[in-house]
């Protein structure tokens, strides 16, 4: 401890977020596979460890990297304590049913009802042990950080949030996103300094009914054309079914669905990136660091390109390079992440939260993204 | 050897700068606002691999909090040759660890599977009350017939009847069990659960006498005495939660599932055995000759070309097919043969049915 006198730090700095990649990545993506398949999947609780402390070390705030110090074996448990818990209760009692009833018991919808109400109330719950977890394995310049509030009224606001978006069309997001954002940048600590997130929903809604009318409009334009074309096709009294105008049905149908397809899993997502952008601008100009506040400099088309190249990743390597796409993830993020003002660094005391044993069983039950 | 770091006592955020010395067994450093500090080697860990560019930090046993960040490239790689601990990377110790909870892990599930597969389903099975065993045993049949009506005449019941008090004969503890015979071609004849026995037209039709029917009926009444088709349910659907919560998927409707029904009315080896020796034991108290199964047998691995040693040919599509006939599913089935003798000396054979009984339970679908 620094007695008064003693103190003879430094003036407060601009803080610097840098990705410095390491050599090693492919190493450990080929190496974690191998062992993943070995140990019938065991092996993947350490595997997304050794790639989140690989990342974490890339990670460069004035000069100075980030260190993840979470073990393997913290998240083996807490995915074994889920699944003795929560997954095999479910399932024994969902199995005993069918089982007793019969497969066409009407007891079993009810039972699948609520397992599916049971998971969307807990999903909150798990996304926000998840961020505290890693926050609480996050450590820079060995002070750690922490999340300090309650999982369960994140759970609550989330699960209230996904009945407002389903009941108001979506419309509700806006505000609901920037409540569940509030809640959990509020409880952030880094050691003892407090993030701070203060903002209204309002600036999100001009970007927001652009993306929902665009969405609206493509999906009335995509109905039409569908009409259209089958109007065409089975609007003549008599229709020739000829081999050759059947295969050229065929082929309208096919193009159709092609076309359909490309508008549900292009168009749409890439028109609601420009939304996406826009919130995380949004988000981090609302978001304060001990007096200092963040900017993220995201773009629709950044964002597009990332998940694209993403998929492809995803795709041409069977799903092996995850690791790679979590870089990416952290990387876009990191390259366009400012803190504008300087902060006392040296002031900045360990944090005396708690910290759990075991990590994000739930989140890892739940396949709750992030890293 | 000596070099400048920066420590980091876990306490607050404040960098120190320190000079660092390296000497023999220990690292010793020293600052301006940091008293002389002493790490063993032996305690010292190390964060990261040492990568050149990259800062290389290290940490102790007695002070795990704390960090010292090095970024003297020589320094580093000296420290680094003489004391490979410090290298990280995958260490033996690490593997080790993952082995072990690895092990663990698989041996829980190895424990759980063994639970699932062989001691729970014969004792979930005998909890089960008998409007389930009925119920579902219908489901069963049903799928197996495919819709079929059972076949029925007055005199070919009777028959029926009459070959089932024939086998009752000496034998008190016999099962409740309804036998029907089903319009199939197929020679095969199966217990599902409730005691529910079915036997095709092929069978009866295969079969040179009554006695060589009643054996077969005899090894079915065995399956439904050791409850083993309950069992075999109570097996599956155990062996469907163990997938669905190890793959997150529902694991599959076995009774709209032809393989899988054909799995449900398969039996171990063991509980062949058991069903042939409790067949054995009920012929000879019946006095019913065991030869006639034992013919049957022996015809039925003819028919099929089934060396003992094969398994059930592939690329059937009925669920009777598939499941084999009631000798031909496993390895093992020449000495099943063997064990079947005839009745001890001075028990003299009774009809089982009459010729006309016979003719009339042979006739059964032709009403």
């Amino acid at each position: 401890m620094d007695s008064p006198t003693s103190q003879s730090h430094a003036a407060p700095e601009v803080l610097r977020f840098t990705y410095v990649p390491r050599k090693g990545l492919l190493k450990l993506t080929i190496v974690n596979f191998l062992l993943t398949v070995i140990t019938l999947g065991f092996y993947r609780f350490w595997a997304k460890t050794n790639v989140r402390r690989h990342i974490w070390a890339c990670v460069h705030i004035n000069g100075e990297p980030l260190e993840y110090t979470g073990f393997g074996k913290e998240l083996f448990i807490g995915f074994l304590v889920v699944f003795l818990v929560i997954v095999l209760p479910i399932v024994l009692i969902s199995a005993g049913i069918g089982f007793y009833y019969g497969p066409e018991s009407p007891l079993l919808p009810l039972i699948q009802g609520l397992v599916f109400l049971l998971i969307y109330v807990c999903w909150g719950y798990a996304v926000y042990k998840a961020r505290g977890y890693q926050l609480s394995r996050t450590n820079w310049r060995g002070i750690r950080g922490a999340l300090v509030g309650s999982a369960w009224i994140y759970s609550l606001l989330y699960f209230g949030s996904l009945l407002a978006k389903g009941f108001s069309l979506g419309w509700a997001t806006p505000v609901m996103n920037t409540v569940l954002q509030e809640q959990i940048v509020n409880d952030m600590r880094f050691g003892d300094a407090a993030f701070k997130f203060k903002g209204r929903a309002g600036p999100l809604y001009g970007t927001y009914a652009l993306c929902w009318f665009l969405t609206l409009g493509a999906f009335i334009f995509g109905s039409f054309v569908v009409f259209a074309a089958v109007g065409s096709v089975f609007g003549d009294a008599m229709p020739d079914w000829s081999d050759e105008t059947l295969y050229g049905y065929i082929a309208l149908i096919v193009v159709g669905v092609i076309a359909l397809l490309l508008l549900g899993l292009l168009i749409i997502p890439m028109l609601w990136a420009v939304y996406t952008a826009k919130e995380i601008r949004t988000f981090s100009s609302y978001t304060r660091f001990d007096g200092a506040q963040f900017k993220i400099n995201a773009t629709a088309g950044s964002i597009i390109w990332l998940a694209v190249i993403n998929i492809l990743i995803l795709i041409f390597t069977l799903g092996i390079f995850w690791p790679y796409i979590n870089q990416r993830n952290v990387r876009y993020i990191i390259d366009r992440l400012e803190l504008e003002g300087a902060i006392d660094i040296d002031r900045i005391a360990q944090s005396m939260v708690h910290m759990d044993k075991r990590g994000e069983g739930l989140a890892d039950a739940f396949d709750v993204g992030g890293l | 050897m000596e070099t400048t770091a920066v420590y980091y006592d876990g306490k607050t955020a404040r960098d120190r700068n320190v000079l660092l010395r390296h000497d023999g067994s220990s690292l010793v450093f020293k600052g301006d606002d940091t008293d002389e500090t002493r790490w063993s080697i032996a305690g010292l860990h190390s964060i990261d691999t040492p990568t050149e560019g990259q800062p290389f930090r290290l940490t102790h046993d007695d002070m795990p909090g704390a960090r010292l960040v090095l970024r003297d490239a020589i320094f580093i790689s000296a420290l680094v040759a003489s004391n490979k601990h410090l290298h990280g990377g995958y260490t033996w110790k690490y593997l080790r660890d993952v082995a072990v909870w690895t092990a663990g892990g698989l041996a829980v599930l190895a424990i759980v599977a063994y639970l699932t597969v062989a001691l729970l389903p014969q004792q979930v099975a005998r909890m089960l009350p008998d409007d389930w065993r009925n119920r579902v045993g219908e489901q069963i049949v049903n799928s197996v017939v495919e819709g079929k009506k059972p076949c029925s005449s007055k005199d070919g019941d009777a028959a029926l009847s009459a070959m089932v008090a024939a086998l009752a004969v000496g034998n008190p503890d016999l099962p409740p069990i309804s036998v029907r015979v089903f319009d199939l071609d197929l020679v095969n004849a199966f217990a599902a659960p409730g005691g529910k026995i079915i036997f095709t037209r092929g069978i009866l039709g295969q079969a040179a006498g009554p006695d060589e029917i009643a054996g077969v009926l005899a090894h079915e009444i065995g399956h439904v005495a050791h409850l083993h088709p309950e069992a075999q349910m109570v097996r599956l659907t155990g062996l469907q939660v163990l997938i669905s919560a190890a793959t997150g998927t529902n694991g599959g409707d076995y009774t709209s599932n032809i393989a899988a029904l054909a799995a449900l009315l398969r039996y171990s080896r063991d509980a062949e055995r058991e069903a042939d020796s409790y067949a054995r034991t009920m012929l000879e108290n019946a006095a019913i000759d065991p030869l006639g199964l034992k013919r049957f047998f022996e015809k039925l691995m003819k028919m099929h070309g089934i060396k003992p040693t094969a398994g059930t040919p592939a690329k059937k599509t009925s669920v009777l097919d598939r499941i084999g006939n009631v000798f031909s599913t496993h390895p093992g089935t020449e000495d099943r043969i063997k064990e079947i003798r005839a009745l001890p000396s001075g028990k003299t054979a009774v009809k089982v049915l009459t010729p006309a009984q016979w003719l009339a339970l042979q006739e059964i679908c032709k009403a």
